[in-house]
């Protein structure tokens, strides 16, 4: 290879990197922040938005002008599977628990907490919903919400709606409507 | 339907927003990416120096006969292999596994004798050839292991016609002679090749290409070889077979 292309080659390669961190800059934040929206660990949540940001990258259909929409759908996604992996868990460790004489008082404060309530109606609902409510509780615009998950922007808020209603249902079959 | 349903749900939603002031630290995120991006990256490379490295072993490796060799069987091996389970599978008219060793004479079957016109149009009777030893190739032209064998057999011809050996080639090409006559050419194939028919091809449970026979001075299979093996071990196999006085 001769030095002008090399030079081009390694020209390319840093152009890529810097691509790749212009994008990371821009979005990384909010990307992590829907991830930390469904994790109790924020640490976790970053390292997983870490790892949407390495897949993107290897990913050159992801690239362009739809890199966000791609980034929030595997995000959302990639936080979901991660909680349902701690509800699955969670379930074992409870199972194991059941054989001691009483819940700790931790065992009282989480149980109680909202915000794992809602997390645990998520991990229960069908994914497709919780994605939408979770993007949506996150600030997302109708069309971002349609980019992003693949739906038609005209059937937005149907869909929406009938999470909310899912979201509902499930929420008052677990906790009542308190 | 309660009008303040979506209320409800966003209010309940809003319990996720992340505690306080809590914000994803970019600058430990983008160094943890090019990390990552690193890693991956040095393991594709090192995985490329591995593959490159035992490309490079290997190739000295072929210099000496005996690996060669070795590896000229292990090939063949794994043709043979493949070419056995698929005739079980195609039901082999012998049902029997193909030989490829050399059988005791008084174990051998006969041949069984065909006539086919060469590419002169002369009629070739496989019994007429009794006393010299036959290699009797099954071949097609679009088969790539079957070229791979032509050039030695043409060698073979050349090396043993005057010891009593003959070489021939049945083709089972689909199209005939069409395509077999200009492959002749370009091959510069020397010894006679026919076009046969599935008919015969059963009769020798040839059913996969390529399949060879050596058949002794009287005429009786003295090894089957299914798939493409070394050139060695048909010539030790041709040696042997001309060698034997019965």
């Amino acid at each position: 290879m001769d030095a002008s292309r090399e030079a081009l080659v390694e020209m390319n390669v840093g152009e890529d990197r810097l691509d790749i961190e212009a994008i990371f800059h821009a979005h990384y934040e909010r990307i992590a922040r829907v991830i930390a929206r469904v994790l109790k660990d924020p640490s976790r949540a970053e390292e997983l938005a870490v790892e949407v940001f390495l897949k993107w990258s290897r990913n050159p259909g992801a690239r362009g002008e739809n890199a966000s929409a791609w980034l929030y759908r595997v995000a959302v996604r990639a936080g979901l599977d991660e909680l349902r992996r701690e509800t699955r868990r969670s379930r074992r460790e409870s199972l194991v628990r059941f054989f001691r004489p009483s819940p700790t008082p931790e065992d009282v404060r989480t149980a109680k907490e909202d915000r794992e309530q809602v997390r645990a109606v998520l991990a229960a609902i069908q994914s497709r919903q919780a994605e939408l409510l979770i993007l949506r509780s996150d600030g997302l615009s109708y069309e971002e919400l349609a980019a992003a998950l693949n739906l038609n922007p005209a059937s937005i808020g149907t869909f929406l709606s009938r999470a909310e209603q899912t979201f509902r249902k499930e929420y008052i079959k677990r906790y009542g409507s308190q | 339907m309660d009008p303040n349903k979506n209320e409800w749900v966003e209010e309940r939603l809003a319990a996720l927003r992340p505690d306080g002031q809590w914000h994803a630290d970019v600058s430990r995120g983008l160094a943890r990416l090019r990390e990552r991006r690193q890693l991956k990256g040095n393991r594709t490379r090192r995985w490329r120096w591995v593959a490159a490295g035992a490309i490079a072993a290997s190739i000295p490796l072929m210099a000496f006969p005996t690996t060669r060799a070795f590896a000229q069987r292990c090939v063949s091996a794994c043709v043979g292999q493949s070419n056995w389970v698929h005739g079980l599978l195609a039901h082999n008219v012998s049902g029997a596994v193909p030989s490829s060793v050399l059988s005791k004479p008084t174990e051998r079957a006969m041949a069984p004798d065909f006539v086919l016109a060469d590419a002169s149009g002369k009629p070739v009777r496989l019994s007429e050839l009794r006393g010299k030893v036959v290699l009797l190739n099954f071949w097609a032209t679009r088969c790539a292991p079957c070229s791979a064998e032509i050039p030695w057999f043409i060698e073979f011809q050349k090396g043993y016609e005057s010891a009593g050996f003959a070489t021939i080639g049945v083709s089972l090409d689909e199209d005939g002679w069409s395509a077999v006559k200009p492959y002749i050419e370009a091959h510069k194939i020397d010894y006679r090749v026919m076009v046969g028919n599935d008919d015969l091809a059963q009769l020798y449970g040839a059913n996969s290409l390529p399949t060879t026979f050596i058949i002794d001075r009287s005429g009786r299979i003295a090894v089957t070889h299914v798939g493409i093996c070394g050139k060695g071990e048909y010539e030790a196999d041709i040696k042997r077979v001309l060698d034997e006085r019965d």
